[in-house]
C-alpha cells in the first residue's frame, strides 16, 4: 500500500472521531472518540517513519501511546466521580455551569 | 555531561514524588504541613532559576534547550505555583487528601517547565501532557462538589481533543520533514523553500494553531475557559489561569514563530482576525456576568486576545511585549483568583452553607470586611485595565508600540485599525472592573470584620508586589523580555 493510503485511512478515522465528539452525549462514547483521534495521529506518525526511513515517529508514537493509556484512565476516574455524585454521565444532563 | 541546568525539574519532581510517599505514611492531621515543604521545594527552584537566567544549555541529544526565553517562562510557572501551594496552604486546610493534591501542582509545573525548555516535537508534547492531566485532575478534586466534577470533565474533553489535534499536526510536520527537532525543521525549510507551501504544512500548521489555541483560549477555542475556571476550586482556577495558560502561549512561541517562519502564509492576517474576536468577545461578555470567577475568566479571554497580537507582526520587540504581557498577567490574574478565593472563604465563615460564593453580592463592603484582600483586588483590576504604574501598563505599552512601529514602516492602515481596536478594549474593559471597585468600596457591608489568613496575604501581597514593582522598575523585567525573544531570531 502507498504513504497516500495510510494518509487517507488515517484522515477517515480522525473525522469519525471528531463527528463522534461532537454528536454523541454519552462520557464512554465521547472517550472512546478521544482514542480513535490520537489513533489516528500515531498511524500517521508509522506510515511516515516507515516511509522517511527513521525510526523516530515509531518511537513517537510509543510515547503517544503510553500517554493516551494514562488519559484515558484519568477520563474514566472523571467519570466514575461524577456518576456518584449525579448519577448520570451523560452530557445533556451536565449543565449546572452556563452563561 | 552535567545536568545541573535542570536542577529546578529535578527538584521538583523529587519533591513530588516525595510528597505522595509521605502521605502514605503521615497521619491525617500532620498532612497539614506538606504545603510548606512543597512551597520550600518550589523556592529552592525558584532561586536556581533566577540564578541562571541567562545561561544556555542543551540536553538530550538537543531535546530540551535552555535559552532566555525558557527561563523568563520558567519563573512564571515557579511564581504562580509558589503562590497557589501558598493559598491552597489555608484553603485545603484538614483536607485529608492534600498530599496529592500538592503532588499534582508540583507535578504539572514540572510538566510546564518541560514544555518551556522543549526543542524536540516529542518533549514538547510529553510536558504539554504532563501539565494538562496533573491540571484535569486538580479541576476535579471537590470530588463531592458537582460543579468541579463538571468543570473537570469539560476541561477533560476539550484538552484532550486539543491534545489530538496537537499530535496529529505534528505527524504531519513529522511527514514533510522527517524530524522533530525544531532546528533541524527550520533548517530543513530553508533548503528547500519548495517544501514549504506543500499543502500538508498549512493542514499542519492550522492543526497546531487549533490545538495550542485550545491552550490559550483564543476565540473560537475558548468555550471551556469559562466553564472550568468557574467551577474549579479557586485555588486551581488560578493556576489555570494564570500558569497553564502561559504553557500554551511559550508553545506557540516555540513552534509557530520558529518551525512556520518559513511559511509565512498569511499567519500574520490570520492571527490579527483571532486576537481582535477573542479580545472583544472576552471583554463584551465579561460586562453582563454575575460570577466573579466568570467573569476574571472572560476578561482572561481577553487578555489572551492581547498577548497573541505578538504572533502578528513577530518583531523582537512585540514577541518580548507579549512575554511582559504574559508575565504581567500570571502575576495579576493568579492573585485575582486567589483573592477570590478568600472572599469564597469569608462568605463560608458567615454561612457554612453558602452557594455562589463568587458572586458580585458578596464584595459589597469589601473595603470594610477584608481591607488587604479589597486593596489587592483593586490593584489587580486596576493594572489588568493596564493603568500606569502596573506590570499591565507596561505589557500593554511595549505591545501596541511595537505593532504601531511596525504599521508605520509597513504603511499598514489595517494593523494601525487593529492597535486602536485594542486600545478601546483596554478602556472598555474598565467598565466592569470599575463595577466590582464600586461594590466594593461604595456599598455597605454585608458582614463584620473578618482576619484574614495568613497564607492568603502572603500569597496575594506576593502578587501585589510583583505587578507594581514591575511597573514602577520595568527596566531589567523589559531587558530579560528583549533577551528572551532574541532567542527566536526574528
Amino acid at each position: 500500500m502507498s504513504l497516500y493510503t495510510y494518509l487517507l485511512i488515517s484522515a477517515i478515522i480522525f473525522a469519525i472521531g471528531a463527528y463522534g465528539i461532537i454528536t454523541q452525549r454519552s462520557g464512554i462514547k465521547i472517550l472512546m472518540c478521544i482514542e480513535l483521534l490520537l489513533n489516528s495521529a500515531n498511524l500517521n506518525l508509522v506510515a511516515f517513519s516507515s516511509f522517511n526511513g527513521n525510526a523516530t515517529g515509531q518511537v513517537f508514537a510509543i510515547f503517544s501511546i503510553a500517554i493516551a493509556a494514562a488519559e484515558a484512565a484519568i477520563g474514566f476516574a472523571i467519570l466514575v466521580a461524577l456518576f456518584r455524585v449525579r448519577d448520570t454521565i451523560n452530557l445533556d444532563n451536565i449543565n449546572i455551569l452556563r452563561w | 555531561m552535567s545536568y545541573g541546568l535542570l536542577a529546578p525539574e529535578i527538584i521538583l519532581t523529587i519533591v513530588g514524588l516525595v510528597i505522595i510517599l509521605l502521605g502514605l505514611l503521615i497521619t491525617d492531621k500532620s498532612k497539614n504541613m506538606i504545603g510548606y515543604f512543597g512551597a520550600a521545594g518550589l523556592v529552592v527552584a525558584l532561586g536556581y532559576v533566577l540564578k541562571t537566567m541567562t545561561a544556555e544549555g542543551s540536553f538530550f541529544y538537543n531535546a530540551l534547550v535552555i535559552d532566555p526565553l525558557s527561563q523568563i517562562f520558567k519563573l512564571i510557572f515557579l511564581i504562580v505555583s509558589l503562590m497557589v501551594v501558598i493559598a491552597s496552604i489555608s484553603y485545603f486546610k484538614d483536607n485529608r487528601n492534600q498530599d496529592e493534591y500538592y503532588a499534582l501542582i508540583l507535578l504539572s509545573t514540572v510538566g510546564m517547565m518541560v514544555v518551556a525548555s522543549a526543542n524536540d516535537l516529542v518533549a514538547l508534547f510529553v510536558g504539554f501532557e504532563l501539565a494538562s492531566m496533573s491540571t484535569y485532575v486538580l479541576a476535579g478534586f471537590e470530588k463531592k462538589n458537582p460543579a468541579s466534577l463538571e468543570a473537570a470533565l469539560k476541561y477533560f474533553i476539550i484538552g484532550s481533543l486539543s491534545s489530538a489535534l496537537m499530535l496529529f499536526g505534528m505527524s504531519l510536520v513529522y511527514g514533510v520533514t522527517g524530524s522533530t527537532n525544531i532546528p533541524v525543521i527550520i533548517e530543513f525549510f530553508k533548503t528547500n523553500p519548495m517544501m514549504a507551501t506543500n499543502s500538508l504544512d498549512i493542514i499542519a500548521m492550522i492543526f497546531l494553531v487549533a490545538g495550542f489555541g485550545f491552550k490559550m483560549a483564543l476565540v473560537p477555542f475558548h468555550m471551556w475557559a469559562p466553564d472550568t475556571y468557574e467551577g474549579s476550586p479557586s485555588v486551581v482556577s488560578s493556576l489555570l489561569a494564570a500558569g497553564s495558560k502561559k504553557m500554551g502561549f511559550v508553545a506557540a512561541f516555540r513552534v509557530l514563530v520558529l518551525a512556520l517562519v518559513a511559511i509565512r502564509i498569511d499567519i500574520q492576517m490570520t492571527f490579527a482576525i483571532l486576537a481582535v474576536i477573542t479580545m472583544t468577545y472576552g471583554n463584551i461578555v465579561a460586562i453582563s456576568q454575575r460570577s466573579i470567577k466568570r467573569m476574571l475568566a472572560y476578561s482572561s479571554i481577553a487578555q489572551a486576545g492581547y498577548i497573541s497580537l505578538a504572533f502578528v507582526v513577530m518583531t523582537q520587540m512585540s514577541v518580548a511585549g507579549g512575554v511582559l504581557l504574559a508575565l504581567g498577567h500570571a502575576l495579576m490574574k493568579g492573585g485575582a483568583f486567589i483573592a477570590v478565593a478568600l472572599v469564597g472563604y469569608m462568605v463560608l465563615s458567615d454561612n457554612r452553607n453558602a452557594k455562589n460564593l463568587d458572586d458580585i453580592g458578596n464584595f459589597a463592603g469589601l473595603g470594610k470586611r477584608a481591607p488587604i484582600t479589597a486593596f489587592s483586588l483593586l490593584v489587580f483590576f486596576l493594572a489588568l485595565a493596564g493603568i500606569p504604574p502596573s506590570a499591565g501598563f507596561i505589557g500593554k505599552f511595549v505591545l501596541f508600540y511595537s505593532i504601531t512601529i511596525e504599521a508605520v514602516a509597513q504603511a499598514s492602515n489595517w494593523l494601525l485599525l487593529v492597535v486602536i481596536i485594542a486600545i478601546l478594549n483596554s478602556a472598555l474593559s474598565i467598565y466592569y472592573y470599575a463595577r466590582v471597585i464600586r461594590y466594593m468600596y461604595v456599598l455597605p457591608p454585608n458582614g463584620e470584620k473578618i482576619k484574614e489568613p495568613t497564607p492568603y496575604v502572603v500569597a496575594i501581597l506576593l502578587a501585589v508586589i510583583g505587578t507594581i514593582g514591575i511597573g514602577i522598575y520595568p527596566e531589567p523585567f523589559i531587558q530579560m523580555a528583549m533577551n528572551a525573544a532574541s532567542v527566536l531570531g526574528v
